[in-house]
């Protein structure tokens, strides 16, 4: 499963880690003067008081006692207020190193002093003469960070044979020293160095990376309100690293008060576990219960009692011991209930989520015990880590759910790409669907358009011609006339084929160029009186042929029959129509006779196929064929009226 | 006529011997007019332009190895004094624009008389074109100012003329209502075909260019 696999490469990562850590440590091992023993002479005082220059000329205490370093007191837990916060009780614990041979600065130039306790000041004296003191806070002063002295080299100076450190602090707790090396660069260098990374650099480095983490998740959450694990993630961040100040912070004054500082570290610890349990019942899809009142409880009250803003407030130092058995406690039960919750809901994530908290209390315990010198002072703090490490596990499972989140974004992407794509294809197989039955419709129109046309025209045409050849009753110029209206009848059959863009007057203009050599040929002057007509909309092919088949027939009556001299073609519009006149000055014709009579049905039944009207005139001055297009076609009796 | 003076040298290109024997008849008929050459495909043809230019050339579209198209479009360069027509039997706009575009500048209908395609030669020859309602039609739409830039714009009396041919006003008609001569309007159409064998090479140069052919 891909979870033990993930869970597994974690793991390996973190064992090649504390490996890799083991291995910088032990190769950093410090060489040279090995100080394990010293005399030790304590005083009470009051207040904080400055270091003399030189121990030459201050009475130094008479009773001293042989230690070995390390050494540490056992503090009192004491919840015990000073009288004065200006002057609190303090002590003055003493420590008096002969070396066993005078060594030379020159050539072992570094004392070095891997841990140091005080909750109060420093200062180390070289052959009597002060060659360090410490700058900070009192309280928060960096005792964390080991200590790294460059004796004073000089011309001529005297070979080192004592050395004596001085440490003020409250009175009940603090005031340890680890053993002491003497040795040169080679010697005591990189096990400082190492012993500085672990101790202050490494936590510094890894808060700071995860606050920056942290502070992306919360600009994620901005955008995404409703997703709880970014904001909790940038709080865990955030606490995470305000519990780490202290590890590394306090070589310089602090722009805090040791007060407010305290305040900050101690309680962070408390907020740390308070998030976790927020955290985990989130990623568990868990209701707040009975423990989230208690962790908020605990949070609250511990936050305010310790709140340096009020006269009377416990102080954190002197309370920490107590509020990290506090939080002990607190975690171990969010840590607990998780693991119970994550069991039941078979999520391995929550599970492991859980458990790293819960460990993270146990791990916990070997600090406290180290705070307060029960384990030797030379050892770690292992919690900072522990507490980055947690930090991780948090921000694995916050990416994870931001990677998903990604992922789902891209893979609805796709789905809806794909959607899009099918339906695009399936609007374009419809659209070639209609278009194919439009196309097979129009076809199916225009064969039946010009299988009529044929049927009506051309062939009837030749098939008269051939009847007549066939009983021999025609002479070269009546079947030249005839083939010459077949060919007429085809042009405009090939003319009207063509779109003519609802313009009448090309329709007509065609029709004109198509008979004028006939008219011609007969000597028949043709008067073209056509003026500008609005355009005909529902004018197409079909119609255009029925409108050129009408006209066609007048003219070929004039020239076959009609004996005439003159012919005219006009148009205007009166009404709602446009009025197409073809008239000669022939010698008209009976509309009741049979041939004629055929001819008319013919142009009648083309006229009311179009909605057009047809009224044939004829009498001995001539005949006047008169066509109405309605401008606009209506459906049947909507035609306006007035 | 033009009697008296050279007679009119006549090279028909046409497959069609039923019409090409007609064509030649119809000439031989004419006084004024000779024979120059007659060739059946546009291989012939094509030799026949390497020989002396005639001065009137009638060219069949659908040849049997070529269209003759290409025929029109060597002879408007070897003969460029040669007025060149395109046979056709329904003068549709599909088969006489390409032609004016590669350089005829006019038609013959297949189906006329004899005399009739005389006549049409001669005018031709005298600096006269046919044109038809609908192909004057075609043209208004290609000159339309919005279409390809980089081409000869009709002038406003050539596009007045072509609009009345595009509602059957015939050439005598048109110089009446333009008050101009007959003479004119058949300079105005002559004009106009010209303007379209420009045209459509700018369009070619215009497409070449877009193409990045040239």
């Amino acid at each position: 499963m891909a979870f033990y696999k993930l869970l597994a490469r974690y793991l390996t990562a973190l064992g090649i880690i504390i490996a890799i850590a083991v291995v910088l440590h032990l190769v950093a091992q410090p060489s040279g003067l090995h100080i394990t023993e010293a005399e030790l002479s304590v005083e009470s005082t009051v207040g904080y008081q400055a270091p003399p220059a030189t121990l030459v000329y201050r009475a130094m205490p008479e009773d001293w006692s042989h230690v070995a370093l390390p050494n540490a007191a056992i503090p009192r837990l004491a919840l015990s207020q000073h009288d004065s916060a200006a002057a609190p009780d303090t002590q003055l614990t003493w420590y008096r190193v002969v070396l066993p041979q005078a060594v030379s600065p020159a050539d072992k130039g570094y004392l070095y002093i891997p841990r140091w306790k005080s909750d109060g000041t420093i200062a180390v004296y070289v052959n009597g003469a002060l060659q360090y003191q410490s700058h900070a806070n009192l309280q928060w002063n960096g005792s964390n960070r080991p200590l790294r002295i460059a004796f004073d080299v000089t011309e001529g100076a005297a070979p080192i044979n004592a050395i004596v450190i001085r440490l003020q602090h409250l009175r009940g707790i603090g005031g340890a020293l680890s053993s002491l090396w003497v040795g040169n660069f080679d010697e005591v260098g990189p096990a400082y160095m190492v012993r500085n990374l672990f101790q202050a650099e490494l936590s510094y480095l890894t808060s700071a990376a995860f606050l920056a983490s942290g502070v992306f998740s919360l600009l994620v959450w901005f955008r995404r309100r409703q997703e709880r694990l970014y904001l909790l993630f940038f709080l865990m961040s955030a606490a995470t690293f305000i519990r780490g100040l202290h590890n590394h912070l306090g070589l310089e004054q602090l722009p805090l008060s040791d007060a407010w500082f305290g305040w900050l570290t101690v309680n962070s610890t408390m907020w740390m576990v308070a998030l976790s349990h927020l955290f985990l019942i989130t990623v568990l899809h868990l209701r707040a219960s009975w423990i989230t009142t208690i962790v908020g409880g605990a949070t609250l009250v511990l936050g305010l009692v310790t709140l340096p803003l009020f006269e009377g407030a416990l102080d954190p130092t002197l309370t920490a011991p107590f509020a990290y058995a506090a939080a002990f406690v607190v975690c171990n039960l969010v840590g607990i209930s998780a693991i119970r919750a994550a069991w039941r809901r078979q999520s391995m994530e929550g599970l492991v989520l859980a458990v790293w908290v819960l460990l993270t209390a146990y791990l916990g315990i070997n600090d406290l015990m180290l705070q307060n010198n029960l384990i030797s002072i030379e050892g770690y703090f292992i919690l900072p880590f522990v507490q980055i490490a947690l930090v991780f596990a948090f921000f694995h499972t916050v990416l994870a759910h931001y990677l998903k989140a990604v992922d789902e974004v891209e893979r609805s992407n796709i789905v809806l790409a794909e959607r899009l794509q099918a339906r695009e294809a399936e609007l374009v197989a419809s659209h070639e669907r209609v278009r194919e039955i439009e196309q097979r419709e129009l076809l199916h129109h225009e064969r039946q358009r010009l299988t009529e046309d044929m049927h009506d025209g051309l062939g009837s045409s030749l098939l008269g011609a051939l009847r007549m050849v066939e009983r021999g009753r025609l002479d070269e110029a009546e079947l030249t006339q005839i083939l010459q209206g077949c060919i007429d009848d085809l042009k405009l059959t090939i003319d009207s084929m063509e779109p003519v863009e609802t313009d009448l007057l090309l329709l007509l203009g065609t029709l004109r160029f198509r008979l004028q050599p006939r008219l011609e040929s007969t000597g028949i002057k043709l008067h073209w009186d056509v003026h500008d007509v609005p355009p005909l909309v529902w004018l197409d092919q079909r119609h255009a042929l029925h409108i050129l088949r009408v006209l066609q027939e007048a003219f070929t009556n004039i020239i076959k029959h009609a004996d005439a001299t003159e012919a005219t073609v006009s148009t205007s519009v009166v009404g709602g129509d446009i009025v197409i006149g073809v008239s000669d000055n022939g010698k008209g014709f009976d509309p009741a006779a049979p041939r004629s009579g055929r001819g008319l049905a013919n142009q009648a039944r083309r006229a009311s196929a179009i909605k057009a009207r047809l009224t044939v005139e004829s009498g001995p001055e001539g005949t006047r064929l008169t066509l109405l297009l309605p401008i606009e076609q209506r459906a049947e009796g909507m035609a306006a009226v007035g | 006529m033009t009697t008296g003076s050279v007679p009119l040298k006549v090279t028909i290109v046409e497959d069609d011997a039923s019409f090409r024997s007609s064509f030649v008849a119809a000439v031989e008929a004419a006084e004024d007019m000779v024979l120059h050459a007659a060739a059946e495909n546009v291989a012939q043809a094509m030799a026949l332009l390497a020989g002396a230019p005639a001065d009137i050339l009638v060219v069949d579209l659908g040849l049997p190895d070529g269209s003759g198209i290409e025929v029109i479009r060597a002879a408007h360069g070897a003969w460029p004094e040669c007025g060149i027509m395109v046979s056709t039997t329904f003068a549709d706009d599909r088969h006489v624009i390409p032609s004016i575009e590669a350089g005829a500048a006019g038609y013959l209908l297949k189906d006329s008389s004899a005399s009739r395609m005389a006549d049409d030669i001669r005018t031709l020859h005298s600096g006269g074109s046919p044109i038809s309602p609908r192909i004057a039609r075609k043209i208004l739409l290609r000159f339309r100012p919005v279409e390809a830039p980089a081409q000869p714009l009709l002038s406003p009396r050539e596009k007045q003329a072509l609009e009345l041919i595009t509602k059957g006003f015939s050439y005598d008609e048109i110089a009446e209502l333009m008050g101009v001569t007959r003479n004119t309007v058949m300079t105005f159409v002559r004009r106009i075909y010209q303007k379209l064998e420009v045209s459509s090479k700018a369009e070619a140069i215009f497409e070449a260019r877009s193409h990045g052919l040239l």
